[in-house]
């Protein structure tokens, strides 16, 4: 069993993990909220920003957490074509559609990542990326204290637009009763392409930040897609600070599973904990849905 | 309300037979490439027939498959290792496994409707793999070899035969007889199936568990072949994906839709061999352009062109 203070650092590691992985699995919530449409991209789109972020910090030299901005905009910017003109003509056909479709777009990100950058495993090397933070018993990198405290403001701000901007009013209205709400005059099909791309621009910063503290390669999708849809289902779907939660118990539990049964084992809780949420406590990842 | 031409069961089975009674001569006609080429065909017709049978009729999209074939390869693998079970027995062991784990699963994949299921067997095989990978007892991550050498190419080619065909047979006798009035009404509307006295919880799982058995034996024979066998590729997201693509491409609900899928894509697979990632990223364009302008395959455009020239010459 390993001492307290690799234990404890290890845990503390966990959570912030877990809030930066809060932030792709909320923008996994909300496109499933208003499309019904489950990203099977999603964690690809969050490698589009950790590519996105690497290549930034390369040629500019700039720090890619002052570049976050643009590095959301252009990915979600990526994403408005991909619903226009791909998914919104599906939007009478169900969901299944859609669904492929993302899965087919997912594949082929995956593909033209390894062809246009090698299956390299890379990370973003910022100057301050091996420095230390130290408090108490507890040492944990200093990156992975910066980008959580990036995704807890990010967090938060996606929290305000959707509680308390117009935006958010039609966006909620969509979610709860898409028909209803475009019989009031919500222009439906635009909070939907809007909110696809505030989505994936979240799995794009989250991208970032990840890549950042830790390394990625062009096969890193689909574990960085169940964790977040773990994370979607623990903390209940449309629940914005109940996907924060879920992230940071998500990431304890990781690192418990990792000190307890060995490294390898810290994906394998995430899967495990997503079925059995799915098993004992579904409703909070199917609230409304008939 | 459009018209669904019914073959008879009878004569579809006949065709499948006189197919099984043909290849199974081939072996002494075609060389050492095309039993290789037809072995993997039969293999992912199998998968394809399974695949097929859950989505076109139950309204199951899987994204599991891996985890089925996986299984057989491990099942396989620990009965001819340890027990010296012959072959034919091991495959029956094997399916009976697939079916096995697909009821086990079942509670926890069924609970939610539609997208869920999708999502819990991407999750499931993940789950399994990431166990198989960790697990040292099940060779961890290096994988296990098969004790025996494994039966020449021609025998394998007939055992995958065999087993693609009972895939074709247990298909032919879900969909062409009163099974699948059951099996639509699920898929079209499961409440009100449920109003007529069907129990779409019963009809899934069965679905469920014929394509996940069927799924584990052809991993059996796949794994046999290879001699040895490793989590990374025997529970690959790769199967899922193509038989996914297979599916979609010769068109889903088709009952021939399966047969020309695998065809499509091994004959894609053999013209890229040379690029296995433009060979995916193409296969994923294919996919986005077939569900777009045509969502029931190349099975459905034959159909839809076949109809045209008849109303053209009729006219």
């Amino acid at each position: 069993m390993p001492d307290l203070g690799v234990a404890s650092s290890s845990i503390v590691s966990g959570v912030l993990l877990g809030g930066m992985l809060a932030l792709a699995a909320l923008g996994l919530s909300i496109v499933l909220g208003v499309m019904r449409l489950v990203n099977l991209a999603h964690g690809d789109f969050l490698l589009v920003g950790a590519y996105a972020g690497f290549f930034f910090f390369t040629f500019t030299g700039v720090d890619p957490l002052l570049g976050l901005p643009v590095i959301a905009l252009f990915v979600a910017a990526l994403a408005i074509p991909v619903y226009r003109y791909l998914l919104q003509p599906l939007a009478e056909r169900g969901a299944e559609a859609q669904m492929m479709t993302m899965f087919a777009i997912a594949i082929i990100l995956e593909n033209v990542f390894v062809l246009a950058f090698s299956a390299d495993t890379r990370s973003i090397g910022v100057s301050y990326a091996a420095l230390p933070l130290t408090l108490g018993p507890v040492t944990v990198p200093l990156v992975y204290v910066i980008g959580f405290a990036i995704s807890l403001v990010a967090i938060l701000a996606v929290h305000w637009l959707v509680a308390r901007t117009a935006f958010g009013r039609d966006l909620r209205a969509s979610a709860a009763d898409a028909e209803a709400a475009a019989t009031i005059g919500v222009d439906v099909n635009r909070v939907r392409m809007l909110t696809f791309a505030l989505g994936v621009a979240c799995a794009g910063i989250g991208g970032t930040l990840i890549g950042t503290a830790f390394q990625f390669s062009p096969s890193s999708g689909g574990a960085y897609l169940l964790n977040s849809l773990a994370i979607v289902v623990l903390g209940g779907l449309g629940n914005v600070l109940g996907t924060l939660f879920g992230g940071l118990a998500l990431g304890a539990l990781q690192s418990v599973g990792g000190l307890a049964l060995g490294d390898g084992y810290r994906d394998l809780v995430g899967m495990a904990l997503f079925l059995l949420v799915l098993a004992f406590r579904p409703e909070g990842f199917a609230r409304g849905r008939r | 309300m459009k018209r669904e031409k019914i073959a008879p069961a009878p004569r579809e089975t006949a065709v499948i037979l006189v197919a099984f009674a043909v290849l199974w001569f081939a072996p002494a006609f075609i060389g050492e490439y095309g039993l290789q080429l037809g072995f993997r065909t039969l293999i992912y017709l199998t998968l394809a027939e399974g695949w097929n049978l859950m989505a076109g009729s139950a309204g199951l999209v899987s994204l599991g498959t891996s985890c089925f074939v996986g299984l057989g390869a491990y099942v396989a693998y620990g009965l001819l290792n340890g027990l010296d079970l012959p072959l034919p027995a091991t495959l029956v062991a094997c399916a009976l496994s697939g079916a096995a784990l697909a009821a086990l699963v079942s509670p926890a994949l069924f609970r939610l409707r539609g997208l869920y299921f999708t999502v819990g067997t991407l999750a499931l095989a993940e789950l399994l793999r990431l166990i198989m990978v960790n697990l040292s007892a099940f060779g961890g991550a290096t994988g296990i070899f098969l004790k025996n050498d494994p039966p020449a190419l021609p025998i394998l080619f007939r055992y995958a035969l065999a087993v693609a065909v009972i895939a074709a047979l247990t298909v032919t006798l879900c969909v062409r007889t009163r099974a699948s009035v059951i099996l639509r009404s699920v898929r079209d509307d499961e409440d009100a199936a449920a109003q007529m006295g069907v129990r779409p919880f019963r009809v899934k799982l069965a679905a469920f568990m014929l394509a996940s058995a069927l799924a584990a034996m052809a991993g059996a024979v796949q794994a046999v072949k290879l001699g040895a066998i490793e989590p990374y590729g025997m529970f690959g997201l790769q199967w899922s994906i193509d038989v996914l693509t297979m599916v979609i491409i010769g068109g889903v609900g088709a009952r021939l839709g399966p047969l020309v899928g695998a065809l499509f894509v091994i004959a894609l697979g053999e013209a890229l061999a040379d690029y296995p990632e433009a060979h995916i990223a193409i296969a994923g364009v294919i996919l986005i352009v077939l569900i777009r302008f045509a969502p029931r395959g190349i099975v459905g455009l034959a159909a839809a062109s076949g109809h045209t020239v008849r109303r053209r010459t009729l006219a």
